[in-house]
């Protein structure tokens, strides 16, 4: 088998093993990324992200559900975990290395959401620093301004947590207006999150994916201007 | 001209008997920032006293002209009552709902009593109790007290981890089973209790497991039973409830025993009635955040109208209210129930 040939294969048993959930199937494959040392970053984009994107579409098109997405995730982070130390800043190359804050608003103790964000961003080579769950709303601030994050992604599952997010966008957006804000949960819409000054919003888990990576690309693109 | 009190008419609709005007009520939380302002006290106080539960909540219907009333408010007081502890956020600005701090991480973890009667004497739970028997009590018994009670899987999400519970649900079944089934017994003592207090309706909320969640044949197997249980132990009225997507799912919703089967604005009414035919009870289904706290008053109506046109029995919210409501809407959704809903 050529290396071409080697690389397509794997990517494909990264990509099929994300999304039927198969851990073995990714230990496997990962591991043979390195050890045939191929690159890590090629087989974590075009392999398990581009895995987990399918899985976004599944939820979507509702074959998935939010268990079948949890368990996807747990594949991809078996293999993220084997790849990861194989990334060198050679392979981000130009690629700029982004940092996110992240986080559940306070009244908020839901997290699954925030989760799949969070692994998205990582699997994307970004630094995440998260806050967890039930945050109180000026520790956002506080976290953005002393890691100077380009993104800020905030989490409520439920309407009455919703709010709290107007508050930290406007605290952000006046200290720092270029900054990125992302918002996600189940009460979020398009309208709520153009109120509230937010620059991307998801209301699954599952679009939360898709979302992530157009806000990776957005980002890219403004970066490489 | 009214001929029946708030609690007859209430309970007339529940009987399928012709009422003199159409019910305001709701199986959720109804308690207004108006009322808490008129009590002088702050949101976060409300949870612990009795006699603050009952009063905001009594005080809300009244400025408003609700039929009846719903305590509690928060659904940490059952994880409480069992060691789970709750956040109150007692210092937070603005409205913040109790949560449960530590949710067993692990199904090896959970520690449940035998038998849950020794529950009702922990945490806030006498707090319910004596608030139930206040609003019962207030104005010579003239408003209907409902009540509700987290359903199995909720309840199970707010005792563990709920990434542990989904996943459980594909990789653990047969324990995660065994949970759900003491979840069941729980929500079962609790709703009973209620019921022994004398509320006048008690609505089962298993608002975590909607089709954005878990899939429908997992909703079959899992959830399904165990709320068909529940709705075997209990007297009626009882209600069925899910909010999120519930499209999916509603004949299984509507085929568990329940009375009556309530759904929030992510339902299409329209063809669930197609689907439950004349007969089934269907309440909801307005978005109570938009419509009551967004939205300009004068639009309000045209919510109200769409639901009863859509083929509610009786407008429902879709989840608790906002009580950060607008009074002018808060009006308009009282008017328009009275003038547009049905009542026979």
């Amino acid at each position: 088998m050529g290396k071409e040939e080697l690389r397509e294969e794997l990517l494909k048993q990264l990509h099929e093993g994300v999304v039927e959930f198969d851990e073995d199937k990714v230990r496997e494959a990962a591991q043979r990324v390195v050890d045939e040392g191929l690159n890590a970053y090629d087989a974590v984009m075009n392999g398990l992200a581009s895995g987990m994107q399918e899985v976004g579409e599944l939820y979507d098109q509702q074959e998935y559900f939010v268990p079948e997405l949890l368990m996807c995730a747990d594949a991809l982070y078996v293999g993220l975990d084997i790849l990861k130390p194989h990334i060198t800043l050679e392979d981000l190359g130009d690629k700029p290395k982004g940092q996110v804050v992240i986080g559940t608003v306070q009244g908020d103790v839901h997290d699954i959401g925030k989760n799949i964000i969070k692994m998205m961003f990582e699997v994307a080579g970004f630094t995440v620093h998260d806050l967890g769950r039930d945050v109180p709303l000026e520790k956002f601030v506080e976290e953005q301004l002393r890691t100077d994050s380009e993104i800020v992604a905030l989490s409520a599952m439920m309407t009455t947590t919703m709010m709290g997010m107007e508050k930290v966008i406007k605290m952000i957006k006046e200290k720092n207006p270029n900054v990125a804000i992302m918002l996600g949960g189940a009460p979020v819409t398009s309208d709520t999150a153009q109120l509230f000054g937010a620059d991307g919003y998801a209301d699954s888990a599952g679009n939360a994916v898709q979302e992530a990576i157009k806000m990776i690309g957005r980002l890219r693109e403004m970066q490489a201007k | 001209m009214t001929t029946m009190t708030p609690k007859e008419r209430v309970k007339a609709f529940f009987r399928r008997e012709p009422v003199d005007q159409p019910p305001v009520f709701s199986g959720m939380g109804t308690v207004t920032v108006q009322a808490i302002d008129k009590m002088g006290i702050r949101f976060a106080q409300v949870h612990g006293s009795p006699e603050y539960l009952a009063e905001s909540a009594i005080t809300s219907a009244e400025m408003f002209g609700f039929d009846g009333i719903v305590v509690p408010y928060d659904m940490c007081t059952i994880p409480e009552a069992l060691g789970r502890g709750a956040s109150l956020y007692e210092n937070a600005e603005g409205i913040l709902y109790p949560t449960v701090p530590s949710k067993w991480a692990t199904l090896d973890d959970v520690d449940l009593p035998d038998d849950y009667s020794g529950i009702f004497s922990q945490g806030r739970m006498p707090v319910v109790d004596e608030a139930i028997k206040i609003a019962k009590d207030h104005d010579g018994g003239k408003l209907a007290v409902g009540s509700w009670v987290l359903g199995p899987f909720t309840m199970a999400g707010q005792m563990i981890e709920l990434d542990v519970l989904l996943k459980g649900l594909r990789k653990d079944k047969e324990r995660v089973e065994g949970f759900l089934s003491k979840m069941t017994d729980l929500v079962i003592a609790v709703a009973r209790h209620y019921q022994e207090l004398g509320v006048d309706y008690m609505n089962i909320r298993e608002m975590g497991s909607g089709t954005d969640l878990i899939s429908p044949r997992m909703w079959k197997t899992l959830i399904k039973p165990n709320m068909e249980k529940v709705f075997a132990a209990l007297e009626s009225p009882k209600i069925n409830h899910i909010c999120g997507s519930t499209d999916l799912i509603i004949e299984m919703m509507n085929d568990c025993g329940a009375d009556a089967v309530s759904v929030d604005q992510k339902n299409h009414v329209a063809e669930s009635r197609n689907k439950l035919g004349p007969e089934a009870m269907i309440l909801g289904n307005f978005d109570p955040y938009g419509t009551l706290v967004q939205m300009d008053a004068k639009d309000v109506p045209g919510v109200i109208k769409k639901c009863i046109e859509d083929g509610v029995d009786a407008v429902w919210p879709g989840c608790d209210i906002w009580p950060d409501v607008k009074k002018e809407n808060m009006e308009a959704y009282v008017k328009a129930v009275r003038e547009y809903g049905k009542t026979g």
